[in-house]
């Protein structure tokens, strides 16, 4: 007997459906989940990008990816353009925001700070900057929220039979397995990448062989804000655009982040695929607010039995 | 140079310090020789609730300007109405102490107050103690009139009311056009706002004998809501009842819309859905929307229309819902006053107890009457409805309920094709 999602307590006869019916519409979740969930690991891969280089956890990224909502927002509603052609804008223009934010804001507490291994000043400082960015933004723009009307992937579905596919986040999926692919192939197999994996694994070993460290934490901070401006732009079709919703994601971050493995790259992605399985098949069975309680309790459970997460590595070096 | 710099310094303080106090004292100059009657406001000026506090002094200001340039009050020889403002800032001690100030110092014969639930419920407390009238615009809070006080009236409608005419109005719509509804849907914000109406909803729906086939709180800060509409679809109600904030309200009103959720009405409180970036956002998918609010600027009221032009020309912004409630206060006051003919606080607590206000300027609001009950609260309140439609202006708020405040020449849409 399986009871049919959406009926309430206590159960009758009629509250019992189908075993065809329950399959669909728990394949119809799972497509949903595993979509909506590409997309917060998405959200959540600049944040480890940053800390896997710099080991220091970017309290900002909510608010980056605030900003690179705000850019995107602009650039299409400005343009009229498909909202992922303004990923020809939106990646430089994060980047080289993330480049200078590291190099002029963070930069100099580093240096300050140079002969400790995990500086946590810094942590204060981008929690900082998180503040006066949100605020920034709500002097500039108001609090109001913003959608884009008009862009052409709003509202658009797939239907299968019964089963609905959401367009635009099939385009985030997409773009999230990609970017993921990008990112790892560049860290694995590019000069500047195996200049920033060695930064990363020692960094006084790395600058007496060269590498200018402050230069690789500039590039990795502008590489992990331009993909969350990435993540931006999957979002800003069918998402809010407001000043503090950076903070939505900020928290849903860090916890794909540790679930996945601190500076995981496929960690990240699976980690919020399986956030976003459970948030999207878990409502079916119980109330909504039940399902980010079974998200806190997994990631308490990962912190237990295997602290460094999924696809962490044990000793980091 | 030291000197000076101190000289000055003391001269800025004392300037502003005198600014202050003249701010807060008497607004409205009166002739001397005049008789006058003080009016108290502890209403929030500064703090978080300023802007609110705001539209009530400029609304309370109006009134009485009319109301002096029409003679005053006649059976106390033209006495003119004088108003004392006092800030609370949201904080209820604040209002405690000022209701003090008021009411020792200034000797007010009348209180208004407070908007702030919070604040308005201990100040009126200090009212009953010295037995001056306490007349309450707004302030929804239920234990306001609960209290057995005898100096406290309440305008506005209360808490439990909300959920109340959002059921008298689903009820009234069935009959009007022959729809039946039997499947309900509650969803709401996971917070002491959205749970306490469904609460309320549940009780309503038992007794208006409808089957809950859902009951879901959901996380306000949610980024992704299609779960829930997957819930809503597959739970076939006919209708659904929601309390959103303001990002969850355009979330669901969209992801609804593209999950195609066939529903014959969708019935709102306020809030995420009354927001002014709502209607911008969900855009065409909030259309046929049905939401409850205190007051709408299109209500059909003799003279709703043109106070709120001169309302609109005079501070530059449309009446809301607190200002329409301040400005009958006012109303009620005169019409108290001038059936007491005294200045004697139980003459005037009597009077107010015997109100039974039909008409004049004030009567601007959705309902017919104001007419105290045993506890002090208006048993006439009750608050408007309005449908989200597009009728060749772009989308807008439609007052359509109750009937009598329908907007001339409009029909509802329901159940929503």
């Amino acid at each position: 007997m399986i009871v049919c999602p959406g009926r309430p307590l206590p159960f009758r006869a009629d509250h019992f459906c189908g075993l065809e019916t329950q399959m669909m519409y728990v394949i119809e979740d799972a497509i949903n989940g595993i979509l909506m969930g590409s997309i917060y690991g998405l959200t959540a891969l600049g944040l480890t990008i940053i800390f896997g280089v710099l080991k220091v956890v970017n309290f900002a990224h909510g608010s980056l990816l605030m900003v690179g909502m705000y850019v995107t927002f602009w650039t299409v509603s400005l343009t009229g353009l498909h909202p992922y052609v303004s990923l020809i804008f939106v990646i430089p223009i994060m980047y080289l925001f993330g480049y200078y934010l590291q190099d002029i804001v963070i930069k100099p507490i580093f240096k300050a700070e140079k002969n400790v291994r995990e500086p946590l000043t810094v942590i204060i400082v981008t929690t900082g900057v998180w503040y006066i960015l949100d605020n920034l933004t709500l002097l500039l723009f108001g609090p109001q929220y913003r959608s884009i009307q008009d862009n052409l992937l709003k509202g658009k579905m797939i239907e299968i039979s019964d089963i609905f596919i959401s367009v635009p986040k099939l385009w985030g999926f997409a773009t999230a397995i990609v970017t993921a692919f990008g990112v790892f192939y560049f860290f694995q197999y590019t000069r500047m990448g195996r200049a920033i994996r060695a930064t990363s694994l020692d960094r006084d070993a790395a600058s007496l062989s060269g590498i200018n460290q402050y230069k690789i934490y500039n590039m990795t901070f502008g590489i992990g804000t331009a993909v969350a401006g990435i993540a931006a732009v999957t979002l800003v079709p069918f998402y809010n655009i407001f000043p503090t919703v950076g903070v939505l994601f900020d928290i849903k971050g860090f916890i794909i982040v540790v679930l996945g493995g601190l500076g995981s790259i496929p960690g990240a992605i699976i980690g919020g695929i399986i956030v976003g399985l459970i948030e999207s098949i878990g409502p079916q069975f119980m109330t909504a607010t039940w399902t980010e309680g079974i998200v806190y309790g997994l990631f308490l459970l990962v912190l237990f039995v295997k602290p460094s997460g999924l696809f962490g590595v044990k000793y980091d070096w | 140079m030291e000197k000076r710099h101190a000289f000055w310094k003391i001269m800025g303080t004392t300037l502003l310090l005198a600014l202050f106090m003249a701010a807060s004292l008497v607004i409205s100059p009166v002739m001397a020789g005049d008789k006058v009657i003080k009016i108290g406001n502890i209403i929030p000026l500064s703090g978080p609730s300023a802007s609110v506090g705001d539209q009530g002094k400029k609304a309370r200001q109006m009134a009485i300007e009319e109301i002096n340039l029409a003679g005053g009050i006649k059976s106390l020889g033209n006495a003119k109405l004088e108003l004392y403002y006092a800030d609370s800032e949201s904080k209820p001690e604040k209002g405690v102490a000022e209701a003090e100030r008021l009411i020792n110092t200034e000797k007010v014969n009348v209180l208004t107050g407070c908007w702030n639930s919070a604040v308005t419920y201990p100040t009126s407390a200090v009212a009953e103690r010295y037995g001056v009238p306490f007349i309450v615009p707004v302030s929804v809070s239920d234990k306001i009139t609960d209290q057995g006080f005898k100096n406290v009236f309440r305008i506005a409608a209360k808490d439990s009311w909300w959920t109340r005419d959002q059921f008298s109005f689903l009820k009234d719509m069935q009959k009007e056009f022959g729809a039946s509804v039997k499947k309900i849907a509650f969803v709401y914000e996971n917070g002491d706002w959205g749970k306490g109406f469904a609460g309320q909803w549940k009780q309503l729906a038992k007794e208006a004998g409808y089957e809950v086939v859902m009951d879901e709180p959901y996380p306000s800060t949610a980024t992704d809501l299609s779960p829930v509409v997957q819930k809503i679809r597959r739970s076939k109600a006919d209708v659904l009842m929601l309390v959103s904030n303001a990002a969850d309200a355009i979330l669901l009103t969209n992801t609804l819309a593209e999950y195609k959720v066939k529903l014959k009405a969708i019935i709102t409180s306020g809030g995420g859905h009354a927001d002014p970036s709502f209607l911008k956002a969900a855009g065409k998918n909030a259309q046929y929307i049905f939401d409850i609010v205190e007051w709408e600027t299109d209500v059909n009221k003799p003279g709703a229309k043109e106070t709120n032009a001169k309302y609109k020309s005079k501070y530059g912004t449309n009446l809301t819902g607190e200002a329409v409630d301040a400005y009958l206060a006012m109303y009620l006051i005169k019409d108290a006053l001038e059936r007491a003919a005294s200045l004697d606080p139980d003459k005037i607590r009597q009077a107010l107890a015997d109100t039974d206000l039909k008409e004049g300027p004030g009567m601007i609001v959705g309902y017919d009457a104001v007419k105290f009950d045993a506890t002090g609260q208006n048993e006439q309140a009750s608050l408007v409805m309005v449908q989200i439609n597009d009728i060749g202006n772009g989308l807008e708020r439609i007052s359509v309920w109750p009937k009598s405040a329908r907007r001339a020449g409009y029909t509802p849409v329901f159940p929503k094709p």
